[in-house]
């Protein structure tokens, strides 16, 4: 029993905790959770938590036998909604074979691998997300077959006394309260979206982070009686709701990169960071947007970038580097544009870190930036400046992943497997479903 | 001028009088006593040598004269100068350095203090010791280096007079070693005080004055008991008050990069030693510097199990205290816990393979440090005691080895006598690689190659050792007693504790607590420790000459036993096995005297369940680890000659086919055990399970014949064909056995009848092979005939003469058939009917012409095989044989290649898969890269398959998924321990490559 497992024992006994959620994601990002009474919590520490692996996607046609949960102490946290009358607490989980290694199918695993294959390059990832998503009236459709925001605020609006303005101030309270800080927070520009960001942490606790957060934003909104959703495109004329991510690789202490004097001060190492990234984009989109409504965000229009290419502070560019702020060398940082709210974000940092970093050890050479903003050229002026599309369907981004060994690398052969496995069956499902779209758009006419 | 008599040189130790003679006249020395000075000389371990830097010293420093005409003081110069030319060359460069020399060196070596050298170094820099700042030197460039040198090096000088001059340097050996480390510390101090003032060319000096440096000592260094000459393992440590993370972070690199560079750059006076900071987190790429809190961090949440047995030795030597002191706090409860963590086992293995690894050939007869018996033994035997006993016992938490022995002894985990030998033999090793290195002051841990330098040596450590040996014979066989006693001491000390049991303790041995001997087996990897205490014993228990071999024996084999998948199965099956061999002397023997054997067979005890298996019912077999020439499967030829023997000897047809089928279990044991003992490669093992089954097809068929021949005239020939992968000899532990049966009625007889008689025959050939027998033969793996490849199927007859064959290949044939007829090969039987049928079926297979119906046709039923094929609920990319990109993946698509290219390309012709896929690439049909792919999903698919079996005993076509097994099976496929998941991934990426190729030129898919 270590001094975290202690902690957690005694944190229980003080604060009466009746229940500890154990969590975990499946591999498209599905948050699953079993409940544990407070004396099963020693025993699972020590030996895990048996549980059936063939309920869950993407282990279930991997083993047949029993998995083990292993929860991880430092990750414990009071959940704030459920009230001081019966508090419950949740910790995040490695899965683990019968025999105590790690599965090859979990995917805080598969991040963990790609960390661990930076940290012998010599680099700690940080990531820092900007989630967006929208709060809509209930989950039911409304009268007119659509969702129904809860308002109809634009970019920046200061909506006083809506239901946005409790809902956020109630949101970031509780995530204060589960160790997740929240830098800034404001209203995006669709009807009902809203975006919080995340402060700057590890890759790993990040996504830890970004699984609460989505738990923690559904759990308020349904205390209010709204609904929160992630979906990347709920409506066709409206933003998607995006994730941006932004990365910085640390040597040490030291900002990797930073290098002052260049241009944007971005050292080497980061522009071929940016040069893997965008080089093996196409392969990990199924990944980074992975629903067939992903691709509906990707090619809808406004900022949503769907070229391959990078500028400085172009809004229109896949990788942004953002404005430099002079004397913040430790905050050289790069953005990618492309992931959605609804990716599983273990696997999104891996591919993108693992992208990345094949630029670094590669030496990659990084192509000129976008001077112009991408959407406004024609398709042969993009095509003339090397600014290719990313696929333009799940399909598209089914059959460039199946082709990337890198990907393969990336997230293991069982993973990249039971993966692809789960997307052609949602392709699949799509192809075959006869859309509103076409009823409105044929029945009358054909 | 006055002659030297030879005799008084000889005893003196010269080698080369005329030059020592010549020498002794020389005009320095006018004026000496030379059977005086002779005297003098003999004490140095080289006379010639420090004759020879007498008088180049006398050249540059007549001063030296004075020591030596002074009694008291000459003997001590003589051993300085024998010992050290590099010594030598200093005083040539800084004569100032012999007034170190001019107080006699006492008996017992007296140690200097660390805070007396530190103060020494940094006033040799002009910083001021006493100074409540951080030290800043006044000294600094090219300046500052030499002095900081020359100090350190007048501190060797004296420290090597003192340790030369003790009665007994096997005594002095702990002293030196401490003060090595603490001058070495103190010359990072030094270096930290010219890395600081440099510094100031670049930052504030109220910055530099702000940022604290601890500078951490690792391995020997922490531990004080450094080498004369050695790498000094740092980790730096820094704080700030005030500073940015940023500037704080870039000034501590900045000072630690001074620190290197003041002690090991080039100059007028040399380097010292490489400052080694890449024991720090995330090594080499890591940074230079960390903050106490980044260090913490790392260990939380990154650091390896090994990291943390690093941290054993970790002790703050220079810089800043008070944050040295903070990150030996921090590290503390890390070291003792990783006895718990995950990886423990693993990383103590890795340590134990560190002992013997990285020896360059050349050197293997000369090391000291590497290889058994080496300095590495000692560490590694007290280290692994330290962390396994140390989480309870707290009086083990101690740095150095010679300690750790002590303290080992005390709390009782050595014994008394174990403990004193162990120790004398550390400090003997370690004596003589102190006394190499001083030569050259150089960093070195081999024993010298030539006579003369081993004659030196053993002069240089005579005193030690009651002035035994002063040959270079003497000093050999010394050397190689110690590595044998510390070879044995390892076994004793580790695991014979573990076999004590009240019956067999003698006086002298250590009792270790039950909780104590199953920490230790736990360690190892047994995970059940109390059936393994047990199982020893039972093993040790009693009186009888077994017993007491095994006390001797088990001590190593149990270290060989915890190194398998399995070890607690090895243990429980190497019990089984000594049980059902009782007292055979030979298997006593072999153990004894064999290692090799007994290696490969604890080897096989704790990875194979299959060879485990055999072995408990055929003892005897054992025998063969101990004699490679049994470890080379036997030829056709040879195992046909025994079965034929056997034939006539044994007439009742039950008693021939027993001997018949336990030759066969025989020899699948001996091609298992030279697979295990990478005797044989992969495809030896495929064809002589395949020769094997082969020649007992054809004794069945002959004991069928004779039967049936008895009853009824025989009515024509008869021929048994390899079909399938018996045909193409590549088959594995368990395979079926694919064949056809065919008949030629000889011309006087009725068809009907001989075809009857044919029938009779067939049916009594697989019945005499997969019956079980009665009574059973033990853990035999039964041959199953299967027949389905013939015309047909299951529905059409199980015999046919040539002609239906002919008839029906002729009619009726369906593509899938002359694909299987490519494997074809004769079996046993009739030799003209074996020729006349493969005449017969050679048109078929090779000269076809394959329009695109018959491609289309051999597509469809593949992709229906792959449908249907595939067990309910299999999942394909597990399968080995019908999964994706898995064996018949790759054989179906040699097979269509062969089909359609065979007739223009004879080297086709070939019922074996990889040679087939060589040919097809010197054809130019596919790029050698795609068929290299294919090779590769095929190979180990095969050899995964084989190892799933001799692993598990079990039949299995899917990669393992439990760990054990997949261990197991990664092992047997030659992966390094703990390198499951990296096999498991190997698997899955090579057929999903293989699959790529496949569905390219199979299906004729492009993207």
């Amino acid at each position: 029993m270590d001094r975290q497992q202690e902690f957690v024992l005694r944190t229980i006994e003080e604060r009466d905790v009746r229940f500890v959620r154990l969590w975990f994601t499946d591999v498209v990002g599905s948050m699953k959770s079993v409940a544990l009474a407070p004396a099963e919590v020693e025993g699972a520490f020590e030996e895990g938590l048996g549980f059936d692996g063939s309920s869950i996607e993407g282990l279930s046609r991997i083993y047949e036998s029993d998995m083990l949960l292993q929860p991880d102490p430092s990750t414990f946290q009071i959940l704030p909604w459920r009230g001081e009358t019966e508090p419950t607490s949740r910790m995040f989980c490695d899965i683990q074979t019968p025999d105590g290694l790690p599965a090859a199918a979990d995917p805080r695993h598969v991040l963990k691998r790609q960390l661990a294959a930076a940290a012998d390059m010599g680099f700690t990832c940080y990531t820092h997300p900007e989630i967006e998503f929208y709060l809509l009236r209930s989950s039911e459709l409304g009268a007119e077959g659509y969702p129904v925001p809860v308002d109809r605020g634009g970019y920046f609006d200061h909506v006083t006394g809506g239901v946005a303005q409790d809902f956020r101030r109630t949101a970031v309270t509780m995530l204060e309260a589960v160790g997740i800080s929240v830098e800034f927070s404001h209203h995006e520009n669709g009807p009902g979206q809203n975006e919080i960001d995340l402060r700057y942490a590890d890759a790993l606790q990040t996504a830890d982070n970004i699984m609460t957060f989505r738990t923690v934003i559904k759990e308020v909104a349904i205390q209010q009686g709204i609904y929160a959703t992630f979906m990347p495109k709920p409506f066709s004329d409206e933003a998607g709701s995006g994730m941006h991510t932004h990365f910085s690789l640390f040597e040490g202490d030291t900002n990797a990169f930073f290098e002052a004097g260049r241009e944007f001060q971005l050292s080497d190492t980061a522009r071929q960071f940016i040069a893997g990234i965008l080089r093996h984009a196409p392969e990990f989109t199924a990944v980074t947007n992975q629903f067939v409504n992903s691709y509906k965000r990707l090619w809808g229009g406004g900022e949503a970038p769907s070229h391959r290419s990078w500028g400085h502070n172009n809004r229109s560019a896949l990788v942004r580097v953002p404005l430099y702020k002079p004397g913040k060398g430790q905050s050289a940082r790069v953005e990618y544009r492309g992931i959605d709210s609804a990716a599983n974000p273990y696997l999104a940092y891996a591919c993108l870190l693992g992208a990345g970093l094949k630029g670094i050890q590669e030496g990659y050479e990084l192509e000129p930036q976008a001077e112009d903003d991408v959407w406004g050229l024609s398709s042969a002026e993009r095509r003339a400046s090397g600014h290719d599309p990313l696929p333009g369907s799940l399909h598209d981004a089914i059959r460039a992943m199946e082709e990337s060994e890198l990907v393969a690398e990336i997230l293991g052969e069982q993973v990249f497997t039971s993966f692809l496995r789960n997307k052609r069956d949602e392709w699949e499902a799509y192809r075959q479903n006869v859309s509103p779209f076409e009823l409105r758009r044929y029945l009358g006419i054909l | 001028m006055p002659v030297m008599p030879t005799r008084q040189l000889i005893a003196a130790g010269f080698d080369d009088l005329e030059r020592a003679k010549r020498f002794l006249a020389d005009k320095e020395l006018i004026g000496l006593d030379l059977g005086v000075l002779v005297g003098h000389l003999s004490h140095a371990a080289d006379p010639d040598q420090a004759l020879l830097s007498l008088l180049r010293v006398i050249e540059h420093a007549p001063d030296a004269l004075k020591l030596v005409k002074d009694p008291s003081l000459a003997p001590g110069f003589m051993r300085l100068l024998g010992a050290s030319d590099a010594l030598a060359g200093f005083l040539i460069r800084e004569p100032s350095a012999l007034q170190v020399l001019a107080a006699p060196a006492p008996q017992v070596m007296r140690g200097r203090s660390a805070m007396e050298l530190r103060a020494e170094l940094l006033r040799a820099v002009g910083a001021d010791p006493s100074a409540g700042m951080p030290p800043v030197a006044t000294a600094r460039g090219e300046d500052g280096y030499r002095m900081l040198r020359v100090a350190y090096r007048r501190a060797v000088l004296s420290l090597a007079h003192r340790d030369l001059g003790a009665a007994d340097a096997l005594e002095a050996m702990p002293a030196v070693g401490r003060e090595l480390a603490d001058l070495a510390a103190a010359a990072i101090d030094g270096a930290l005080a010219i890395s600081r003032a440099e510094a100031a060319e670049r930052f504030d000096p109220a910055d530099i004055a702000d940022l604290r440096l601890a500078v951490i000592g690792m391995g020997k260094c922490g531990a004080q008991e450094l080498n004369y000459v050695s790498d000094v393992d740092v980790i730096y440590v820094h704080s700030s008050d005030r500073l940015e993370d940023e500037l704080a972070h870039t000034i501590a690199t900045e000072l630690a990069v001074g620190i290197s560079r003041a002690i090991d750059s080039s100059g007028i006076e040399p380097g010292l030693w490489e400052v080694d900071a890449n024991l720090r987190p995330e090594g080499k790429d890591g940074a230079l510097s960390r903050t106490l809190e980044s260090h913490a961090a790392y260990y939380a949440r990154w650091a390896a199990s090994w990291e943390f047995q690093a941290l054993l030795k970790a002790r703050a030597i220079a810089g800043d205290a008070l944050l040295g002191a903070a990150y030996e706090a921090m590290v503390a409860p890390l070291i003792w816990s990783s006895s718990e963590r995950d990886g423990f086992v693993d990383s103590v293995q890795r340590m134990r393979r560190r002992v013997t690894a990285n020896i360059k050939p050349s050197e293997v007869a000369f090391q000291l440090k590497l290889g058994p018996g080496g300095l590495r033994d000692v560490e590694f035997t007290v280290q692994l005691l330290q962390l396994v006993h140390g989480r309870v016992d707290e009086t083990l938490r101690v740095r150095s080895t010679t300690k750790a022995i002590e303290a080992l002894s005390m709390a009782g985990y050595i014994g008394r006598d174990d403990a004193q030998k162990f120790d004398s033999s550390y400090r003997f090793l370690r004596v003589l690689e102190h006394r190499i290195q001083l030569v050259n002051l150089r960093r070195t841990h081999l024993m010298p190659h030539k006579e003369a330098g081993q004659r030196v040596l053993a002069r240089a450590v005579r005193s030690s050792v009651g002035g035994k040996i002063s040959t270079a014979a003497g000093l050999l066989q010394r050397w190689s007693e110690t590595k044998r006693l510390v070879r044995q001491l390892h076994e004793r000390i580790f695991y014979r504790p573990l076999l004590s049991n009240s019956a067999n303790l003698s006086a002298d041995e250590v009792r270790l607590s039950p909780e104590a001997a199953q920490s230790r087996l736990r360690a190892l990897g047994y995970a059940d420790p109390k059936a393994a205490m047990r199982h020893i014993e039972a093993l040790t228990g009693g009186v009888r000459r077994r017993a007491a071999l095994q006390r001797q024996l088990l001590p190593v084999l149990l270290g060989w036993i915890a190194e398998g998948v399995n070890p607690d199965a090895g243990l429980l099956g190497f019990r089984r096995l000594s049980e059902s061999l009782g007292e055979s002397h030979w298997y006593l023997g072999m153990l004894r005297d064999s290692n090799a054997a007994a290696e490969r067979l604890c080897r096989i005890l704790s990875n194979s369940r299959f060879i485990t298996d055999l072995l408990e019912v055929s003892p005897e077999s054992t025998a063969w680890l101990g004699d490679n020439k049994q470890l080379i499967p036997l030829s056709y030829e040879a195992l046909w000659a025994e079965i034929s023997a056997k034939l006539k000897r044994n007439p009742a047809a039950e008693q021939a086919m027993r001997l018949i089928r336990l030759v066969r279990r025989r020899e699948i044991l001996r091609i298992a055990l030279a697979d295990g003992a990478e005797a044989i490669d992969q495809d030896t093992v495929g064809r002589a399970l395949a020769e094997n089954d082969r020649a007992a097809v054809r004794g069945a068929l002959e004991v069928a014949q004779r039967t049936e021949f008895a009853k009824t005239p025989q009515l024509g020939e008869f021929l048994v064909v390899a079909m399938g992968r018996q045909g193409g000899k590549e088959i594995g532990y368990c395979s079926d056995a694919d064949v056809m049966f065919v008949q030629r009625p000889f011309k006087d007889s009725s068809p009907e009848d001989a075809q009857a008689q044919a029938l009779r025959i067939a049916t009594a050939v697989g019945s005499l092979l997969g019956k079980a027998m009665v009574p059973a033969i033990a853990a035999e793996p039964r041959l199953e005939i299967d027949a389905a490849l013939r015309p047909e199927g299951k529905s059409g007859p199980l015999v046919r003469s040539i002609e239906s064959y002919e008839e029906y290949y002729r009619r009726w044939s369906q593509i899938w058939e002359q694909q299987a007829l490519l494997r074809a090969a004769p079996m046993a039987g009739s030799e003209t009917l074996a020729e006349d049928f493969m005449a017969m079926v050679q048109p078929l297979r090779y000269e076809q012409v394959m329009g695109e119906e018959q491609v289309r046709e051999i597509r469809r039923i593949k992709a229906r095989v792959e449908a249907e094929r595939l067990p309910r609920g299999a999942e394909p990319e597990r399968h080995l044989k019908l999964g994706r990109g898995s064996l018949s993946d790759v054989e179906w698509l040699v097979q269509l290649i062969q089909l359609q290219h065979a007739k223009e390309h004879p080297d086709l012709r070939t019922t074996s898969t990889r040679p087939a896929l060589k040919a097809i690439g010197a054809a130019g049909i596919i790029p050698e890269a795609d068929l290299e792919t294919l090779d590769t999903a095929w190979s180990l698919a095969t050899r995964i398959r084989s190892a799933g079996l001799i692993c598990t005993g079990r039949v299995s076509d899917v990669l393992p998924t439990s760990w054990p097994d997949m261990e197991a099976v990664a092992r047997w496929c030659g992966y390094a321990p703990g390198e499951a998941s990296v096999m498991e991934d190997d698997y899955l990426k090579a057929t999903r490559r293989a699959r790529n190729v496949f569905e390219r030129y199979f299906y004729g898919f492009e993207d």
